[in-house]
């Protein structure tokens, strides 16, 4: 097995001892849904601010059904991520037309209608109070109730993602996607339906952030309203950002920073927002590539200095 | 696409698993009593925070940080008004520092997430705020209620109202559109039947509102002899404020039916609280022993006189520490067992739990604001006029059946 | 009129600059905060009236020196994150400074009180915050339709390259106009401060009216956005008279609408 593969389940195993299984729970959770985004941000250039529609969505009908109509597991996850694609089609159909700062702003406001939505339909959704009572039935005979039973099923999840997300970067849609970022004029010009795998990659993000949603949804029992709120759209962009887009593993450090970030500094100090707008600049300043990109350079550095005959070849 | 080789990444996972090194597998001494306080420190609400701590805090540093011998964690996480973020944080409290005792959050939405919590993770909750729910229809054995029963504070202010402004029949309602909202217009409206009250207009408004332009202009075209106003916090400041503007006080009163009092009020002028009448849970000028006490050790502390929150936080706080006291154990269900149906004289007079809905019965205190040049101090806001505590008649209550352990 | 003066100022810094500034209501809220400081300290609302905003203006200079100059050639996503972290900052900022508790802050004694206009009674303060909207969006259009530096501006928002191959300094147009985008913003905040009072987070419902504005005006048009504007405002009255709570609603449901017919806005040119 590969390095990278060994490290993640080394992590995957390790992490719940280090912090709770809660929130270790919530970071593989936070990393599906931002390997979602990033198919989108990273891959194919679309920064989109909207992605906490899937995510939410798919909680409150996955929710409700689970609640109301006591389904079982699978078949929540499969409407999870049945409403997160479908949710990311009719909004990616409405958005990949435009470019630029208009598709943020529109995959932003499109994001304010289904937040309003969800407001509004209190009777369903339950409003400002979110809905509750959201249950975690038990699979095969597996009780979920127990947090470390629940991470386990949670990990297991967010490896199988992780190793879907590669298989499709690694894959020829990847490869499109990429060319899209780099020059999607060149690309319309050798023949690609940019519009349509725009859309495709929408819906494949969408499918992954409905997922998260519904793993969400299960975890703490209930869907609260920011869960289709633009904070965790914008949350989800800062974490994959800080975490370094241009890779793979970019979303998870980014969901492990800053999870791990706004859980310890804000029992320190009610104004770390503040920290984490200085984060946020200091990263655009310094460190384009994220965590990722700090963590290469720091190694390069060290390796330079072991080997300083190596430096001119490099 | 940056790339790194195989060891940056194995690196880069020591040192993450490192860098996290979390405090969490520090677990509570055995003999440490741990109690939670969950109060917004960022987001909505971010401002009462700080004082909801100052409250609970003075309420345990008056025992000496000791219970029965033993020694006391109090420790506070941010519920950042956020659903998620206080149900997440309240379980690593309880699951990771062994927390048994929570007190808050401040907003009634979070509030169900975390009585939820409580259920779940069978650990001691009390809270205070307007929904009804808490001891209505998702009450259960684990959480309590402090603030009055909306009902208590509807027929307060009506009825006190109506005593001193006896011709006042025409009555336009604003209404934050949230569930404690309707509860209390539901009461209102009911109340004021008995005062042949003719309810010329009422609309709600969402959560948050901060342009009440529109809803002061549809109150002024329906001529009203009272515009009373059931929101909250900043909702109340900004609307009393609009209300002011647009000229409608200190002409005709306007009340605040289910206000913080002090918090709401400081954001205001003298110029626009005249002709202000205001419903809270709590006023520093309360004449009991305990808020006598309170308020002094508070206001040499702080500077300025307590409002409904520390209050609240300091109230909800002694009477866990009487449950305390009459279980004389400190195990959960002891305490829980030993409020229901306690009778104290605290801090807002006679206070008595029901035992059926876990409803905290005390006092609702109505006031009324002063103008400028009655004012002695600029923080004498009010005068006290007059308390009520009925009771939510036993047909209203939702809460059928309290439940178990 | 507040919607088009911030909608301006937006549209004047993403038009020009084609950065996402998210920092745009921070900087409306500075503005408020500032004023009341500066009445506290001068003791004349008018002065201060005068200076907050320029305060705010040098704020922003700060800022688009030291900052977001570095960021021209950055994808939006960075630009983004950085315009973000810096709302954090600001209102935090504010926070730490001013305390966590809102204020009220009435209006000049001569302008209290309301006109009794026959069919309804206006505050006299709103209809002044009007009339000195009006004036401000007024100036500003004038200024960059008919002077020389206003047709750069706009020169500068179709077509960046031509302006610098022109010989004209790119960069010192961009601090100007994010300068002028954050005067804007900084006194639409001082003049709301009466209306609405002072709270740390006052920014932020601003800043998604003022994108509602900006993308329903069409990007780079700064006619657009002042139309949009209006238009926001007028229907969110409209609204409030038959379907109250909806009336804040409205305004994104607008901007979906009109975006979903004519995606480049109303009056859009990219």
């Amino acid at each position: 097995m590969k390095k990278p593969a060994i490290l993640l389940l080394a992590a995957v195993v390790l992490l719940p001892f280090v912090v709770r299984p809660v929130i270790a729970s919530e970071i593989w959770i936070f990393a599906i849904f931002g390997l979602g985004l990033n198919l989108l941000l990273g891959y194919t250039g679309l920064l989109s601010f909207g992605q906490s529609t899937f995510f939410g969505s798919a909680a409150y009908v996955a929710g409700w059904l689970l609640n109301h109509y006591g389904i079982n597991v699978f078949f929540a996850l499969g409407i999870g991520v049945g409403v997160g694609a479908l949710s990311a089609a009719l909004v990616g159909y409405l958005c990949v037309q435009r470019s630029g700062l208009y598709f943020i702003m529109l995959t932003f406001a499109l994001n304010q209608l289904f937040y309003f939505i969800a407001y509004q339909w209190t009777s369903v959704t339950g409003g400002e109070d979110g809905m509750h009572g959201v249950p975690r039935p038990a699979l095969f005979g597996i009780d979920f109730k127990d947090p470390l039973t629940y991470y386990v099923f949670i990990s297991v999840l967010f490896l199988a993602s992780l190793w879907i997300m590669k298989r499709v970067v690694e894959s020829p849609l990847g490869r499109i996607l990429q060319a899209i970022r780099e020059n999607e004029v060149r690309a319309e010009a050798v023949g690609y339906n940019v519009p349509r795998f725009k859309l495709l990659a929408f819906v494949i993000g969408g499918a992954f952030s409905g997922l998260a949603g519904v793993l969400y949804a299960m975890l703490f029992g209930i869907v609260p309203l920011e869960a289709i709120g633009f904070v965790t759209s914008g949350n989800v962009v800062f974490a994959t950002l800080i975490g370094g887009s241009g890779s793979l593993y970019g979303p998870v450090i980014g969901s492990f920073v800053f999870i791990w970030l706004s859980e310890s500094v804000s029992t320190l100090w009610a104004r770390w927002p503040l920290l984490l707008g200085v984060a946020f600049v200091i990263v655009v300043l310094f460190l384009r590539g994220g965590v990722v990109e700090a963590w290469s350079r720091f190694w390069a550095w060290r390796e330079s200095r072991k080997w300083p005959s190596s430096k001119q070849i490099t | 696409m940056s790339t790194f080789s195989r060891r940056d990444i194995l690196k880069m996972g020591v040192g993450a698993a490192a860098g996290l090194g979390f405090p969490a597998i520090i677990r509570a001494q055995q003999k440490e009593l741990v109690i939670l306080g969950i109060w917004p420190a960022t987001g909505a609400f971010s401002d009462v925070g700080p004082i909801l701590d100052r409250g609970m805090r003075m309420a345990l540093e008056e025992r000496d940080m000791k219970i029965q011998g033993r020694p006391v964690k109090y420790i506070v996480r941010d519920s950042a008004t956020q659903a998620g973020a206080a149900t997440r944080r309240v379980e690593e409290a309880v699951d990771g520092d062994g927390a048994k005792f929570v007190i808050g959050p401040w907003s009634s939405g979070v509030a169900l997430a975390v009585s939820e919590v409580a259920k779940r993770k069978k650990v001691f909750h009390y809270f205070s705020g307007g929904t009804e729910d808490i001891s209505g229809a998702r009450c259960h054995r684990y959480s309590f209620q402090w603030a009055a029963s909306p009902y208590t504070a509807a027929k307060t202010v009506v009825d006190n109202f109506m005593k001193a402004n006896p011709k006042a029949k025409r009555w336009h309602l604003l209404v934050a559109d949230y569930a404690f909202g309707w509860s209390v217009e539901k009461y209102i409206k009911e109340v004021g039947k008995t005062h042949g009250l003719e309810f010329v207009g009422a609309d709600r408004h969402p959560l948050g509102e901060r342009e009440f332009s529109n809803y002061v202009q549809k109150a002024a075209a329906n001529k009203p002899d009272v515009v009373a106003m059931i929101n909250f916090g900043l909702d109340a400041v900004s609307g009393a404020r609009e209300i002011f503007n647009f000229g409608l006080t200190p002409k005709i009163p306007l009340i605040m039916c289910w206000s913080s009092g002090v918090e709401e009020l400081v954001q205001l002028t003298p110029e626009i609280r005249d002709n202000i009448w205001v419903g809270s849970n709590f006023y520093y000028t309360a004449d009991t022993p305990v808020a006598k006490n309170f308020v002094k050790n508070y206001q040499a502390k702080f500077g300025n006189p307590p409002g409904y929150a520390p209050s609240a936080a300091y109230g909800m706080t002694r009477m866990m520490l009487a449950g305390f006291d009459k279980a004389k154990s400190v195990e959960v269900q002891d305490v829980i067992r030993a409020l229901e149906g306690i009778e104290v004289n605290d801090l807002v007079g006679r206070m008595r739990v029901d035992a059926k809905t876990h409803q905290t019965l005390r006092p609702f205190f109505f006031m009324r604001c002063k103008p400028k040049s009655a004012m002695k101090h600029p923080t004498d806001f009010a005068d006290i006029i007059a308390t009520g505590d009925t009771p939510l008649p036993a047909e209203y209550a939702a809460c059928k059946d309290i439940g178990g352990f | 009129m507040l919607y088009a003066l911030m909608g301006l100022g937006l549209s004047l810094i993403t038009g020009v600059l084609n950065i996402p500034n998210f920092a745009h209501g921070a900087l409306f809220a500075l503005g408020a905060y500032l004023l009341v400081t500066t009445v506290n300290v001068v003791g004349n609302f008018w002065l201060a009236l005068v200076l907050a905003p320029v305060g705010v203006a040098l704020m922003g200079l700060a800022i688009e020196y030291a900052g977001v100059r570095r960021l021209y050639a950055a994808g939006h996503d960075y630009q983004l994150l950085f315009t973000f972290g810096l709302a954090l900052i600001i209102s935090e900022g504010i926070i730490v400074i001013w305390g966590p508790v809102g204020f009220s802050h009435l209006p000049p004694p001569i302008l209290r009180g309301g006109l009794d206009l026959g069919f309804t009674f206006y505050p006299k303060y709103r209809l002044f915050v009007m009339a000195v909207a009006g004036l401000l969006v007024l100036a500003t259009w004038l200024f960059l339709e008919k002077t020389r530096y206003g047709a750069i501006m706009r020169a500068g928002i179709e077509n960046r390259e031509m302006v610098s191959l022109l010989g004209i300094d790119i960069h010192w147009l961009f601090t100007v106009a994010f300068a002028l985008g954050a005067y804007l913003a900084g006194i639409a905040g001082a003049l709301t401060a009466p209306i609405r009072g002072i709270n740390p987070n006052m920014g932020v419902d601003m800043l998604g009216i003022a994108f509602v504005v900006v993308a329903l005006g069409g990007l780079g048009n700064l006619l657009g956005a002042i139309a949009a504007g209006l238009l926001i405002g007028v229907a969110q009255a409209i609204v409030a008279a038959y379907w109250i709570e909806a009336s804040t609603a409205v305004i994104f449901a607008v901007m979906a609408a009109v975006l979903l017919v004519r995606p480049q806005g109303l009056f859009g040119i990219r």
